[in-house]
């Protein structure tokens, strides 16, 4: 029997990379689960691949109205959600000295006030003893030139499990946040010069990336009830690279 | 099909609480267990309830002999390790003012100098790719009144993961510490009913831990699906150490 048997799992941004992996492997363990993404291109790609128990949502996290969409499918096809993996996201860089407000307010929409906004509007669906994730980032413990908007960003969302946890502890609502490192993502691929990536790897003790499949299988440790007693962690997935 | 099937682990400190609920836990996901004890008694308890595929060896983490014991006995028998569960330490309480050479002498040489050369003499049988473990303690980013001389010992610990995964990194052995909160276990009932429930309310859901949550969080540890966790202090504490 899987994990995940009977869940409804709810991914953002989950149309590509660590997400779309964890979603696989979600349904794998008996979940049945809403992805999102920008978009519908992408997102019939990512239905595809998952093949089974999964409905795609076209929206933008940082869009509240696109938010209230998604939860009102949610409700009408399933009613209740059990775990939340808030998981959009962007990083861009610009060193100080550059930052525009647009550099900014477009982080910060997505990356704090969209995954706010996510959990609030995911709430009032949540069972008794759901898990929340948010995607988090090693950057914030680390101080990559360039990316200073980004990680703080992402640990403006330590502070949301830890003040969460708390307020939802009554209804036995555990959140966590899974903290990736390098890890070779379409996204990364995509934003990496040669040069950059091999940094990156010469950072990580093993000298090879992270795979999505190896962020997914924490993603659903902390899903699961395998981690019933883990609750407010910052999980850090990056080959030990924050640690030395 | 199980998540350790045909690893094998030594687990030390395995004969009660959390270790040996690990040690069942680790079993029933298809691994060969050796569990450590100091008290024969406890161990052969111990390797009656987890019942099959285990070994206990008697002996005391703290001293280099018996691990020189116990690392023949896993060699003769199995002749390799896969995870390196450093288990064995106690917490005991002096504030400062009170602590006497006695106490830091042997909180500091079961936890630390214990641990250190656990894990440096079961080396040349781990296998490449294998996990070591260790037991932190969430005291170790806390501050509680009299356990000064304990929180340093398990913080030390976390130093320890961080140079020997950058040691080990060759030969890819993962090296985690697992960090348990207020766990209901054997030791912790014995504590009087006013502390017990100082320290559930200290725990956000008001209820402290079972060591069958504690054994889960370390099967993660220990297997595959934590192929890219390395280097973790991991608070098993239901949200205590965050809030």
């Amino acid at each position: 029997m899987g994990k995940l048997e009977g869940k409804v799992a709810v991914i953002t941004g989950g149309t590509s990379g660590m997400a779309l992996a964890s979603a696989k492997l979600f349904v794998e363990e008996g979940a049945y689960v809403f992805v999102t993404g920008r978009k519908q291109e992408q997102i019939d790609e990512a239905v595809k691949l998952i093949g089974r128990n999964v409905t795609g949502v076209q929206g933008d996290a940082a869009n509240l109205e696109d938010l209230d969409r998604l939860f009102e499918i949610v409700k009408r096809e399933k009613g209740r959600i059990d775990i939340l993996f808030a998981s959009a996201g962007i990083g861009e860089a610009l060193p100080l000295g550059q930052i525009t407000e647009q550099h900014f307010d477009k982080t910060f929409n997505l990356n704090v006030r969209g995954t706010l906004f996510t959990v609030q509007k995911a709430l009032p669906l949540f069972n008794e003893g759901g898990s929340i994730l948010m995607t988090g980032s090693n950057a914030a413990a680390k101080g990559f030139p360039g990316f200073g908007v980004y990680a703080a960003s992402k640990l403006a969302l330590r502070s949301f499990a830890r003040t969460w946890l708390n307020e939802l502890k009554e209804r036995k609502i555990r959140v966590n946040l899974l903290v990736p490192g390098a890890i070779a993502t379409p996204m990364q691929e995509s934003v990496l010069t040669p040069e950059a990536r091999q940094y990156f790897e010469s950072l990580i003790p093993r000298g090879t990336m992270g795979q999505s499949e190896e962020v997914a299988t924490v993603a659903l440790f902390l899903a699961s009830n395998d981690s019933s007693f883990v609750n407010g962690q910052e999980l850090f997935v990056d080959g030990g690279m924050t640690a030395i | 099909m199980g998540k350790l099937e045909g690893k094998v682990a030594v687990i030390t400190g395995g004969s009660s609480g959390l270790a040996l609920e690990t040690a069942k836990r680790f079993v029933a996901e298809g691994a060969y267990v050796f569990i450590t004890g100091r008290r024969q008694e406890a161990l052969d308890e111990a390797v009656k309830q987890i019942g099959r595929n285990v070994t206990g060896v008697r002996g005391d983490a703290s001293n280099l002999d018996d691990l020189d014991r116990l690392f023949d006995t896993v060699k003769g028998e199995k002749g390799r390790i896969d995870v390196l569960f450093a288990s064995a330490g106690k917490g005991e309480a002096a504030v400062l003012g009170e602590i006497t050479e006695e106490h830091f002498d042997k909180e500091f040489g079961l936890i630390v100098r214990g641990t250190l050369f656990t894990a440096q003499k079961a080396l040349p049988l781990i296998n490449d790719g294998g996990s070591i473990i260790m037991t932190g303690s969430v005291a170790s980013v806390k501050g509680f009144p009299g356990f000064g001389v304990y929180a340093a010992s398990k913080a030390a610990l976390r130093s320890f993961a961080r140079t020997w995964l950058n040691e080990l990194k060759g030969r890819n052995i993962r090296v985690n510490v697992l960090s348990p909160g207020q766990v209901d276990t054997p030791d912790s009932q014995r504590l009087d009913e006013a502390t017990r429930k100082m320290f559930e309310a200290l725990v956000p859901r008001g209820k402290m831990g079972r060591p069958e949550e504690i054994a889960a969080a370390a099967l993660f540890l220990a297997s595959d699906e934590a192929s890219y966790v390395n280097g973790l202090d991991f608070a098993v504490d239901g949200g205590f150490s965050a809030i």
